[in-house]
């Protein structure tokens, strides 16, 4: 066990840890927004959809505990690493010029704990209710939470529309970094696929903020409607 | 050719350091950097001034000694060359020409633009060599390997320990330069038998030194002067990977430091 955590506490070993938990977050990110597209569907399928995930309490509980820990050592370690990195240069250059250094890659810090910010802020709105309890406890004709309905409730409110987008620039930024970055931090190189890893985070990224910034524009543009 | 230097002078490690101009007059297009300082610092020493310490040996590109960050890109603003291979004449007539010393914890200055690089020494004592019988040497080719795996091995053999990668990168790490070690020699017969002991080694050594950690923005490839890929720092981070689960080792500690006795 110390020896598990000797290998884990070196950068790589915590490198490999921060990635692979990226990774499993990135997963996450995509299959949320491939359930929240079902609001194109209409209320009976994504309120369904919705119920089906609360049905069985110990998936759905097991599922956020597993998150809040992956989450928890995402973050953890990265500001361990991070505040390591910083004591790395304590004199910095007069004169800075990057040759290759994405902006993506250039901000992970910055776009990484806005998007913690938001995160929590993101569950109190809709998961818990805190920020906006309305349609919160409303069910719809079959007995389902009305998920549809806080969302299109949510998403006609200009200011959401515009906190909700930016947090979609955050992730992509984020994404598109932390996503290519994970692989070649576990060592995933080859040269007839190195393209393909290397495009794979602004790829994916684009994708996810491509389906949920359809959502938020959808309803606040009223092409879907309570 | 005329241009205002901005030099980083400072008298020893724990002292404070500042940016001192310099005017440098009728210089010739065709002076490399350094000559450029040379003439710099002639004309110091005639006015009874301290010259400026930079770093230099071989000024043909392969002894790694020369490391000035000029403005803001370790080696200066060509591709694949040591300071020592830059010309004035690709700079622009008139404008100002910042030089900083490598910034890195691990880097110690010594003075004005000369810094420690013995970290990466000590990295290297940790494990970047082969064990071999005293005696007969045998021939490096009596074990026959393929082109590929020749030119390959030769890719990361060309780092020069210049340092360049760690004064590039925003976290100050070394890993091209460990990765390129770790590379150079698992992928020869010779390295093979300690490749597991040797990744974990470096690693450790690294971190020990105070390196940070590879944030893969690969800004140290664009500065190498040998050009070495970041492919090593994937094929590393396999490497260590590969050493942690196949060859996790007995349970006795490498000693913390192996080079306490030495200090």
């Amino acid at each position: 066990m110390t020896r598990l955590f000797t290998v884990l506490l070196t950068s790589l070993g915590s490198k490999v840890v921060v990635a692979l938990t990226g990774l499993g977050l990135a997963g996450f990110v995509v299959f949320h927004m491939l359930g929240n597209l079902q609001v194109f569907e209409g209320s009976e399928s994504l309120n369904t959809y919705a119920a089906f995930l609360r049905e069985l309490p110990i998936l759905l509980w097991s599922a956020r505990v597993g998150l809040l820990l992956i989450a928890v050592l995402h973050v953890g370690l990265t500001i361990r690493l991070a505040i390591h990195n910083r004591r790395a240069r304590p004199v910095p250059y007069a004169v800075r010029e990057y040759r290759k250094a994405s902006m993506a890659s250039r901000t992970m810090a910055l776009t990484g704990g806005l998007l913690l910010i938001f995160i929590i802020f993101h569950l109190l709105h809709f998961t818990a209710g805190v920020v906006d309890a309305s349609f919160s406890d409303r069910l719809d004709p079959r007995g389902h939470r009305d998920v549809y309905g806080k969302v299109i409730h949510a998403f006609q409110n200009p200011w959401f529309v515009v906190l909700y987008l930016a947090a979609q620039g955050l992730l992509g930024l984020h994404l598109s970094h932390g996503l290519s970055s994970s692989l070649q931090t576990l060592g995933l190189e080859h040269p007839l696929l190195n393209r393909l890893f290397r495009a794979a985070g602004p790829l994916v990224a684009g994708i996810v903020v491509l389906g949920n910034a359809a959502i938020i524009l959808a309803i606040a543009l009223g092409v879907l409607r309570a | 050719m005329n241009f205002t230097l901005k030099v980083w002078r400072q008298r020893g490690a724990g002292e404070r350091g500042r940016f001192v101009i310099y005017p440098a007059r009728d210089v010739s297009p065709a002076m490399s950097f350094l000559e450029m300082l040379d003439v710099l610092n002639q004309q110091l020493v005639l006015k009874g001034q301290e010259p400026v310490a930079f770093e230099s040996d071989c000024r043909e590109g392969i002894c790694g000694s020369c490391s000035l960050v000029i403005n803001g890109i370790p080696h200066g603003p060509d591709r694949g060359v040591a300071t020592c291979q830059l010309y004035m004449r690709r700079f622009t007539e008139g404008t100002t020409i910042t030089i900083e010393p490598w910034r890195a914890k691990a880097f110690p200055i010594i003075r004005d633009l000369v810094v420690d690089r013995g970290a990466l020494d000590r990295v290297m004592q940790a494990g970047g060599y082969i064990s071999s019988n005293t005696g007969g040497a045998v021939d490096g080719n009596t074990i026959l390997i393929g082109k590929d795996r020749a030119e390959s091995a030769m890719d990361a053999a060309s780092c020069i320990s210049c340092g360049a990668c760690v004064a590039a990168c925003k976290n100050a790490s070394a890993m091209l330069f460990v990765a390129a070690k770790v590379s150079h020699l698992a992928l020869l017969p010779q390295g093979e038998p300690e490749r597991a002991t040797r990744a974990k080694a470096l690693m450790k050594a690294m971190d020990r030194e105070g390196f940070g950690s590879c944030g893969n923005q690969y800004e140290c490839e664009a500065v190498c002067p040998k050009s070495i890929s970041v492919h090593f720092i994937a094929a590393f981070n396999r490497e260590f990977l590969r050493a942690t689960v196949a060859e996790p080792g007995p349970l006795t500690e490498i000693p913390s430091d192996p080079h306490a006795e030495f200090r």
